[in-house]
């Protein structure tokens, strides 16, 4: 009854958007809405674990060097200039003289090192440490002059320059707090904004939690545009804060943002209402990350007192994967899931990922007959009708589990229940909240099989905790002593392999190799992945959104009237 | 005396009281007012869509069109005479000519005959014929009438057996407690308000999420049942136990006392009978609490699972607006709710005014 009502209360909010829609002035003041999901946990870039965070100081900060998301290369950033030196053990950064943090002093090679500092501190716990570890230490990096920084590696290692990709912190506001043992709690959310010195695009003016994070443009920045000009050009950027999809999807309609991402289903309305609202729709691309049907192996939740659960046998049986694979019926979920914008997803790396992406696999195709022969084949017969047992004739029997409140994933885990069930496999489908899904992946192992996604990154070394056999997030058997599987083995070998080659297009292949491998084994099985799309005013010009971020987001703009 | 007679005197007795009976009912019936009347009619229906659900519901509920997601509700033409043979009634099938706006267009150039009385449903289609969707589908392509008609089970059932269970409970503890008097009844009492104390919903919401994974559809449902009855008897127990406490000092109570009754007799066959009058009104009024319940928990995802239908996880669909504007057919399970809710209060009001002690002055 109550959700009746909420949904009539609902429709006729929709009703009466289109009724009275306010005039903005996002224009005229040159001031980008845009909207994100949650309150941010910190402003302090070394202590960010949530993306909501990372959005909120996202263009405050800056790094060494930048990625332009349209090549996936890197770019000069803070640093100008870098060359590797010494059979690429040694690698210098020369920096920028220009630039300024926001409290008027120059940022020097004396904030890098101070940054680096922070970051290896064990008693500071931040997400980026393990990405700068090399073979279990930490990177050296020495300062010759204020300009110039030198890093030295015990070996050649080619994710360095994604390693070295960290926010740079203003070290004359930062190192009394550090040395003073208050780093943890400096720069927390109470922080009033005028004390964040940043040298980004944006300053920070306004916080109003639960409703708006304000910001102006930093009229020191370093960047120029070809005639010379300042950048950014717009005067501010507001993020508001609204937690549920729905009412972010009728801000943009009503017109208090200018950017919206569109669920699948929203994007054909969108389109149709795009000449009245006077919007763009333009499709961003293929989803960066990996969502995947991944199956237990881990003999800590299956062998007790020396007997091992049928499970475990089947899950590592490649014949039984092989046959899952070709049950998943990957046409379907892009029709019923994703309004057909999503592609078959081959590989754990997307497509988008253009150099470390191995094209040449060939996907499990939907077949529910060649799928029963091979059951058939590897002794896996059907023991009564509707009922297939393995080759000791017991009944095949696992849970599926997912996590609460995301329907596209309710709908794939049905589709795949569905035909499971026709090819006599019975699936217990329960979702789990998200805390107790990750306590059943992380600590007690108490799961069969998950439907999980990973985010995508373009360092392919990036994955080393999910590829690697001792990797925490190795989802199948994480924290293996030694790896269990000789093709386990192989991957470890090949992800060391892979950092020791620096030129990106010679490293690719370990990596293609990689994904050849899980290709084979089936440790998971790949689903699909969705086509993003994006809406945005017609009134803003420049803006280039891509899978991995906005193409030169300085130079947005509203378009003067 | 012979026995011709006996046996003629006994089939008249029979008869004088199935006429009794039936008479009763026809009285009942005729002194109830039209909504009394309609709120039992549905009842009785939606009662027959649970008890032969594999007869009412046309398809099997869980089988996916997955070429026709989101298919509107299809009209139904009578068949001219020459095409009896196929049926008497037809649909022309819908075919999804934009899979992105989910748009559908009726396909004129076939038909989909509907049969009556046909492979053991009350109306089918032939198997390798295209679907005929009274209600419309819902996202996954299942027939949305039939996930109806089995959701029936789940959502009017756990009514049922949740009154049984907290009412069994309530009925017991509460009479007791009154009967008891003194400290026995203090301490119960406090437990009960402690019980009732508890923010029941956040309750509700934990205890499901507890419910091991791995469980079948059924042992859920009763885990679920049960969980609600447990949270709901103490309120019950405390209406209860204020009347067994003051029957306790009537004088037929004293009486029975008097005369050496033990404790179980009286509360069995005094203060029991006196109670349970109003404690069958009450049920038939607390079942629409069941019923939103679940449809709340399956809303949230907490109640009956996935492919097994309820009405409550039926409509968790509709909690996203988007939806509703372009199929607005998946609020039906909800009209189904509110229909179900209605008759139950109304049914529960009518036995009250009839039946309530304090309503017969």
């Amino acid at each position: 009854m109550a959700a009746f009502a909420i949904a009539v209360a609902a429709v006729a909010a929709i009703c009466g958007c289109r009724v009275n829609r306010p005039r903005n002035d996002h224009a005229a003041t040159q001031t980008l809405y845009d909207s994100m999901v949650s309150d941010p946990g910190t402003f302090n870039p070394v202590l960010i674990t949530d993306s909501a965070s990372a959005v909120a100081i996202g263009d405050m900060f800056e790094s060494l060097t930048r990625v332009n998301p349209r090549t996936t290369l890197f770019e000069p950033g803070l640093a100008r200039s870098w060359e590797f030196s010494d059979g690429d053990q040694t690698l210098t950064f020369h920096l920028r003289h220009d630039v300024k943090w926001s409290d008027g002093a120059p940022f020097t090679a004396r904030d890098v090192l101070f940054t680096m500092r922070v970051i290896y501190d064990p008693k500071i716990p931040n997400s980026m440490v393990s990405a700068m570890m090399i073979d279990g230490k930490p990177i050296a990096a020495s300062a010759p002059d204020d300009y110039t920084v030198v890093v030295r590696m015990p070996r050649p290692f080619a994710p360095i320059l994604s390693s070295m990709q960290f926010a740079i912190l203003p070290a004359h506001v930062l190192a009394g707090a550090y040395e003073a043992g208050r780093f943890n709690r400096t720069w927390g959310i109470d922080t009033p904004p005028d004390r964040l010195i940043g040298l980004g695009a944006f300053l920070m003016t306004r916080y109003v939690p639960a409703q708006l994070i304000a910001y102006r443009r930093n009229s020191d920045y370093w960047m120029r545009d070809e005639q010379g000009a300042p950048l950014p050009r717009l005067k501010g950027e507001v993020h508001l804060i609204v937690p549920d999809q729905n009412a972010q999807y009728l801000q943009f309609q009503s017109g208090m943002t200018d950017v919206y991402h569109p669920r699948p289903e929203e994007v054909w309305p969108l389109e149709q209402a795009a000449k009245r609202l006077n919007i763009t729709v333009a499709k961003v691309g293929i989803d960066t990350g990996s969502l995947f049907f991944a199956f237990n192996r881990n003999p800590r939740h299956y062998v007790h007192d020396g007997v091992a659960d049928p499970r475990y046998q089947w899950f590592t049986d490649v014949n039984f994967m092989r046959a899952l694979a070709h049950a998943v019926d990957k046409q379907g979920m892009i029709d019923l899931c994703y309004r057909g914008l999503a592609v078959p997803a081959v590989s754990d790396v997307s497509p988008e990922n253009k150099i470390y992406h191995n094209p040449n696999l060939k996907d499990y195709g939907y077949n529910l007959e060649l799928a029963a022969q091979i059951l058939d084949r590897a002794g896996y017969r059907m023991i009564r009708p509707g009922v297939r047992g393995d080759p000791e004739g017991r009944p095949l029997v696992f849970r599926l589990t997912t996590n609460t409140g995301v329907p596209v994933r309710d709908q794939m885990c049905a589709i795949f229940k569905q035909d499971l069930q026709k090819l006599g496999i019975t699936v217990n489908y329960r979702p789990l909240d998200f805390i107790t899904l990750v306590k059943a992946l992380d600590l007690s192992f108490d799961w069969d099989c998950v439907l999980i996604g990973f985010t995508g990154a373009i360092e392919p070394n990036d994955a080393s905790d999910f590829l690697r056999s001792s990797g925490n997030l190795h989802i199948w058997d994480p924290a293996q002593p030694k790896p269990a599987t000789p093709w386990e083995a192989q991957i470890d070998h090949l992800m060391d392999e892979g950092t020791m080659v620096v030129d990106p297009y010679k490293r690719a292949r370990y990596y293609w190799q990689i994904q050849q491998i899980l290709h084979d084994q089936l440790p998971m099985i790949e689903t699909v992945r969705a086509v993003t799309y994006v809406a945005y005013r017609n009134s803003l010009e420049n803006y280039y959104p891509t899978v991995w971020g906005l193409y030169h987001p300085e130079w947005i703009e509203f378009r003067a009237r | 005396m012979n026995a011709p007679a006996a046996t003629f005197r006994a089939e008249n007795r029979a008869v004088a009281e199935r006429r009794g009976w039936t008479a009763a009912v026809g009285r009942e019936w005729r002194a109830a007012a039209l909504t009394v009347k309609l709120s039992a009619i549905l009842l009785l229906a939606f009662y027959v869509f649970a008890a032969a659900s594999p007869l009412v519901a046309p398809y099997d509920p869980a089988q996916q069109w997955r070429t026709m997601p989101d298919c509107p509700p299809m009209r139904l033409h009578p068949a001219p005479p020459s095409e009896w043979s196929h049926g008497f009634l037809y649909a022309y099938p819908m075919r999804l000519d934009n899979p992105i706006a989910r748009h559908y267009a009726e396909d004129r150039s076939r038909r989909t005959f509907v049969r009556l009385f046909y492979r053991g449903h009350l109306f089918t289609t032939a198997p390798d014929a295209p679907p005929f969707f009274l209600m419309g589908s819902e996202n996954l392509g299942r027939d949305l009438f039939s996930r109806i008609v089995y959701g029936a089970r789940v959502s009017m059932c756990i009514g049922l057996v949740g009154v049984a269970i907290s009412f069994s409970l309530g009925i017991m503890v509460g009479a007791f407690s009154g009967l008891m008097g003194g400290f026995a009844d203090s301490a119960i009492m406090r437990l009960c308000e402690i019980e009732m104390s508890l923010p029941s919903f956040y309750f509700l919401l934990a205890l499901a999420a507890v419910i091991p994974s791995g469980l079948s559809t059924t042992a859920t449902f009763f885990l679920i049942v049960a969980i609600m009855a447990f949270i709901s008897w103490a309120g019950f127990a405390r209406v209860i136990r204020g009347m067994a406490a003051s029957v306790r000092s009537a004088p037929y109570v004293e009486a029975a006392r008097a005369l050496g009754g033990s404790r179980r007799r009286l509360l069995f066959r005094h203060i029991i009978p006196a109670v349970i009058g109003f404690a069958a009104v009450n049920a038939s009024l607390s079942i629409p609490g069941y019923i939103l319940g679940e449809s709340a928990l399956s809303l949230l995802g907490l109640g009956i699972q996935e492919p097994a239908a309820s009405w409550g996880n039926l409509l968790s669909q509709a909690m996203d607006p988007q939806t509703i504007a372009y199929f607005p057919w998946i609020l039906i399970p909800g009209l189904f709710i509110s229909a179900a809710v209605m008759a139950f209060n109304f049914l529960g009001d009518h036995l009250r005014d009839r039946f309530d002690p304090s309503n017969a002055a």
